[in-house]
Formats: structure tokens, sequence, C-alpha cells
């Protein structure tokens, strides 16, 4: 027992929880100072969404979008990529799947399959561009995919304004989606679980995503720990040059994190399509895009703490919507919240991802000094021990 | 309007005076990023400290009636908040990347945060009455038929942000700090070993590109629009970072890449006329930006390949002489 306490997990996820705690004590300071009634306010921010059943499923519809977010960049940060072109990619995915789900003429069941299949080609092809001058040409993924974001997204707007909107609807939006080729309730249609089921579907729109979720961070685990794919990323992630005289290709393990990666924000796209809005509308992706960065560091990189982080986060953003509606305090104090506590968790340990990448920036920068990158190393090592 | 109206009106004096103009809050920075790229600390937070000088220049202004005072007063919001990343990355070893973001999501989150408790509205401060900075007529230039509208006649931040580039390419390369700053940057190690303080160097770097972010960012809520706008910057401290890149980390190279993003966005505006739909001109500075980028990558690529031949063919040329001269 007593190694169990001095043992690493738990050594991180105290220090996460302390960063947690950290961040929501500010955030109750600043309550403090801008409410009239903060212990109100406050309350429903970290209570309320359980108070109602219909806030529970916002709280888990949230949290869905936001783990395949974050499965998304826990993919390309284990390879060191710092690709932050989930918004694009889950904006394009939501266009596809949208487009089959509305015009495709197919029956309801391989119509949705179809368009599952669209949203994942899409944002995985999305992502090929950044992917292919980052490995060829080593042109900063960073800015490009960020400036790709903008493109696909006055691209989505384009579209949808030009060619799905009708001239005499009001808002930038299209159709609702047919009843039959939305997602379905995730309760199961057996007869002990009538009652629950009409429950849940008459005040929550939580589907079958669900189960896609789930199979999702098993699926990335997998990849990740389990197969010849996942060591060479986490190894091109380590230690590029390693790799390469290992006998990676590097420049193929590369396209292949991003374009992966761009599956699951595909995956994110079809479910604000045919499960939370319903409809293709423009602003969908609103305040999602760096969601996921949030959640894989909160995660460790680990694909099996992002749904813990996913829910965590999904938990506090349902609450700030409680929070807008039934107090004096805006939605925007859990971005503080959430930006103190990646300060606070990375501030106290080095991922393995950031010191390799801190070391090849100085390399590639032309600045490299073997002392510094050295001294980076041990600096990391300590940490994990 | 025709495309031959279009095309004259590139050629007038107007639009070079529009191009000026729109990449002034591009420059600044571009050329923050440029002090802190040069001392090792490429900043990430750019975008965010745009929003927070946008934000308090535009309340200070409200209300205190003080134009001066404000612009002040953003500037140094601008330096506190790149401190707070300084002193993260510095003294707790955050990564330098992640603590960018963190202090990016802080201030777009914290000024909405603060703008609503302010003024009661989350998506402007239109409500309340902040002041510009005024225009600045040049007095002999401006009578200059052409060139007179050119260079007069623009807000006091643009002359601000040209002077800045100067007083960069000063600061980098004829001072002393500035030589100790750069050679941070190129090898803090050695730095170290000649006395100089490599995380005092590095948090002043930092600051500087504070300041110089948040003028940016008061430039777009003082004198491109009067008021604050929810993610006022948009994307401006980002493509400030595309032209570090692009400009090659000289000032005067990162300068000429932020006016081809302000000549993109330029071009955008006027073909906005035109019967093109707004949103696929819209695109139009984002996507140079990428294409700029690529064409940059490649380019360098090809020539460290060019280098690369170059030393292999001398290197076999000296072998080659040195076993003839065995013989």
């Amino acid at each position: 027992m007593k190694s169990f306490f001095k043992s690493k997990g738990f050594r991180e996820f105290l220090r996460i929880v302390l960063a947690l705690v950290i961040g929501l004590t500010l955030g109750f300071i600043i309550t403090l100072f801008v409410s009239e009634d903060p212990i109100n306010a406050y309350k429903s921010l970290l209570l309320g969404p359980l108070t109602r059943l219909n806030r529970i499923g916002d709280w888990l519809e949230e949290s869905l979008t936001l783990i395949l977010l974050g499965l998304t960049i826990c993919i390309v940060f284990n390879a060191s990529q710092w690709y932050i072109g989930v918004e694009g990619q889950m904006i394009l995915g939501a266009l596809a799947s949208g487009c089959v789900a509305l015009y495709v003429p197919l029956p309801p069941f391989p119509r949705i399959l179809l368009a599952f299949l669209a949203a994942m080609i899409v944002g995985a092809l999305w992502g090929l561009i950044p992917a292919l001058l980052k490995a060829y040409y080593n042109a900063n993924e960073l800015v490009t995919s960020l400036m790709l974001n903008t493109v696909a997204l006055k691209l989505f707007e384009y579209v949808l304004k030009n060619f799905i909107m009708h001239e005499k609807s009001r808002s930038v939006s299209s159709d609702y989606i047919g009843k039959e080729f939305r997602l379905g309730t995730f309760i199961p249609d057996w007869p002990f679980l009538h009652n629950i089921r009409e429950l849940w579907m008459k005040q929550t729109n939580v589907t079958v995503m669900v189960y896609v979720v789930i199979a999702a961070v098993i699926v990335v685990y997998y990849l990740l720990y389990k197969t010849p794919f996942g060591y060479e990323l986490r190894t091109v992630g380590l230690n590029a040059k390693f790799a390469r005289y290992g006998g990676i290709n590097v420049n193929k393990t590369i396209i292949l994190s991003i374009m992966v990666s761009g599956i699951f924000a595909g995956l994110a796209g079809v479910h604000i399509t045919l499960a939370i809005h319903n409809r293709l509308i423009s602003n969908m992706t609103s305040g999602l895009g760096f969601e996921g960065i949030n959640i894989a560091i909160l995660a460790g990189n680990n694909p099996l703490g992002v749904p813990i982080a996913g829910l965590l986060y999904g938990y506090l953003r349902a609450g700030a919507d409680v929070m807008e509606r039934s107090s004096d305090v805006s939605r925007e104090l859990v971005y503080v919240i959430q930006a103190m506590v990646l300060l606070l968790v990375t501030a106290e340990r080095l991922l393995p991802v950031v010191k390799t990448r801190i070391a090849e920036h100085q390399e590639e920068t032309g600045n490299g000094s073997a002392g510094h990158v050295k001294q980076i190393e041990e600096k990391g090592d300590t940490h994990v021990n | 309007m025709s495309i031959e109206l279009v095309i004259k009106s590139i050629f007038s004096s107007l639009f070079i005076a529009s191009v000026i103009r729109i990449s002034t809050p591009i420059i600044f920075p571009a050329m923050g990023g440029l002090v802190a790229t040069a001392a090792g600390v490429p900043n990430m937070a750019l975008e965010g400290i745009m929003n927070v000088g946008a934000f308090t220049g535009v309340m200070v202004s409200a209300y205190t009636g003080n134009v001066w005072l404000a612009i002040l007063a953003g500037m140094v919001a601008g330096i506190m908040m790149a401190l707070l990343l300084g002193v993260f990355h510095l003294h707790f070893k955050s990564d330098l990347f992640i603590a960018g973001l963190a202090v990016n999501l802080m201030s777009s989150g914290g000024t909405v945060f603060l703008l609503y408790i302010l003024t009661g509205d989350k998506g402007n401060s239109s409500n309340l009455r902040s002041l510009s900075v005024p225009n600045i007529d040049i007095p002999l230039i401006k009578d200059i038929p052409f060139l007179g509208d050119i260079l007069s006649g623009h807000p006091v931040f643009t002359y601000l942000a040209f002077l800045s580039v100067f007083l960069v390419y000063i600061f980098l390369y004829r001072t002393r700090f500035g030589t100790h700053l750069r050679a941070v940057g190129e090898n803090p190690e050695a730095a170290t070993t000649l006395g100089i303080n490599v995380t005092r160097t590095r948090l002043i770097a930092l600051a500087i590109s504070g300041v110089l972010a948040s003028l940016g960012g008061m430039n777009l809520s003082m004198a491109y629009l009067q008021l604050f706008q929810k993610e006022m910057a948009a994307g401006r401290g980002w493509i400030g970072i595309a032209a570090v890149h692009l400009g090659a980390y000289k000032p005067v190279g990162v300068m000429l890449a932020s006016m081809l993003f302000g000549f993109a966005d330029a071009i955008s505006n006027q073909l906005g006329s035109l019967n093109i739909p707004s949103q696929l001109v819209q695109m139009i500075p984002y996507a140079t930006t990428v294409v700029a980028l690529a064409v940059y990558a490649i380019q360098q690529r090809q020539s460290a390949l060019d280098r690369m031949k170059k030393y292999q063919k001398e290197h076999t040329d000296s072998l080659a002489a040195e076993a003839s001269n065995v013989e």
C-alpha cells in the first residue's frame, strides 16, 4: 500500500487534483469579487449539472464531443506534433456528415453509416496538407494548421450559405435532419428499460454516440500502446532522430499520426451534427477548437485518462451554463479556471513529449547546444522519477 | 463593380495606404514574436496579449477619458500577461507552448468575462464611450500628390509600428543587451558562462513582446475601430508568428512578411465589392499564409540540400586532391 502512495501514477493524480482545486479556488475568489450572491453562483457551477435530468444529459453530450477532441489531440501530442487543426477537421466532418444525412437517398441505417464514414475520411484528408508540409519540408504545423482552421470555417460558411441554406430561412442553417437519420438514444429498447428510456428520450439527447466514444477510447489506447504503428508513433514523439536511426519511417509516421487523429475529429463533427444541433448551422464549433488540448494535457496524453478529463471539463462547461442562467456570473469564468489548471498541470511536470520538443526546437533553429539539450533532458528525468 | 475598377483601385494610393493600415496590427505582434524568438522563447500568447491590450485600452480610455493613459495601461497589461507566461515557463518549468495557449485561453475568456461585468454585453463595448488615437498629418509630405495620401494621415500606431521595426533592428543588432539577448537564444549555456543571466534576459524579451503585441491590439480597438469586440485579434497574433518564420527571423524580413498578409487582406477587401462570395474572399489572407509558409519551407529545404551537395563535392574534391598528392 505504501508503494502505491509513492508510485508515479498516484503522485501525478494528486498533482492534477491539486491543480484543479487551486483553479476552482481561484474561480471562487473571482466570483466573490464580481457576484452579488457568490455562494449560490458557485454552487450552481459545481452542483448545477446534477440537479435535473436534462442537465445531466447536457453534461454527457458536451463530454462526448470533448472526449473525441481530447483523443484527437492525444494522438498528435504523443507523436510530438503540435498540430491544432482540430477545429477545421471537425467542422468539415460535420459538413460531410450533414450533407450525407440530408441528401443521400439511402435508408436510415446505411445513411448514418455513410455519414460517419464521410466525416472520418474528410477529417483525415483535411489533415493531409499540414502533415505533408511538416513531414517533407518541416513547415511549422502549428501555424499552417491554425490558418487552415480559418480556411475550413470559411469554406463551411460558404457551402452552407450558397448551397444548403434556404433563401427564406432566417438563420444561416440547413433544414433539420430527419428524425430517423439522427442518432438514436443510447438506452436499448428492452422491456425492463422501457420507462427509463422514455424518460431519457423526453428530457435528454444522449445518443448511441456513447458507445462510439467508448470504442474510440479503446481503439486509441490499443493503437498507441499495442500496435507497431503506435510504438513507432510514440518513438517519433520521444525522439525523431532516434526513431530514424532505428529504421522507422518518420515522415510516414508523422503524416499518419495527423491523419488518424483527423478521424476522431471527424467523429466529433458527426456528434455535433447528428446528435447535438441536428442540422448544419453557422458557428457550430465555436469555443471547441482548443478544448482538446486542455483535455489531452489534463489526461497526461494518456487515452485512458481522456474520458475522465472530458467528463470533468464537460461537467464544468455544463455547470457554467447553469451558473450563467441562474446568477450574474458569466460562463467565461470557466475558461479562466481552465487556463489556470492548464498552467499548473504543466508547471509541475515536464511531459516526455514536451521535453523532446524543446530539445528539437533548439536544433531546428540552428541554435542547438548539446549542453542545453542535455540539461533539459536531465531535468525531465528528475521529474519522471 | 467590375474587375477593371478593382484592378484600377489596387494601383491607387488609397489601396496602398490601406495595405499599410491593415499591416499595422500584424507588424506589432510579429516584431514582438521576433524579439521573443530571438531570445529562444517563442511567444505563443501573442494572440491573447493582443486581446488583453485591446480590452484594457478601451476600458481605461472610456473611464479616464485620457488616451495616453489608456495606451500606457494597455502596455502594462500586455507586460503582465507576458510575464505570467514567462514566470510559469522560466520559473515553474511549464512547457512554453502549452503555457502560451493557456495564456491565450485566459485572455479570451477573461476579457469577455470582464466585458460582461463592466458593460453587461458579451459581444462588444459599443455602449461605452471609448476614445481613439489621433491621426497624424505629416506637415510637408501630406501635400505631395500621390505619396502624401500613402504616407500621411495614418493613426499614431501605424507610425509606431514601422518605427518599432527600426527600433527592434537597432535593439537586436546594435545594442549590448540585444546582442546578449540573441546569444541567450542561440546558446544559453555559452551565454551563462559569459555571465549573462539567461532567465532575466528571456523574461525581458517576453515583456518586450508583450508591449508590442498589446500595441497591436490597441491599434485594433483604438484606431481601426473605436470599441472592443470579443476575440478582437481574430488570428492576427498567429499570423504574426507565421510572419516571424516567413521573415527568416530578421526585422525587415518579418516586416515584409507582415505586409504580405496586409496586402492579401487588402486585396480581399477590394474583391469584396465584386460578385464573389465573401467567405471565399475572406479565406485569401489565411490561404496566402499557408502557401507562403509552404513555399518558404520548400525553398529552405532546397537550399539546405544545395549546401550539403556543395560541401560533399568540396570534401570529395579535397580527398581526391590529397590522394593525388600522395601519389
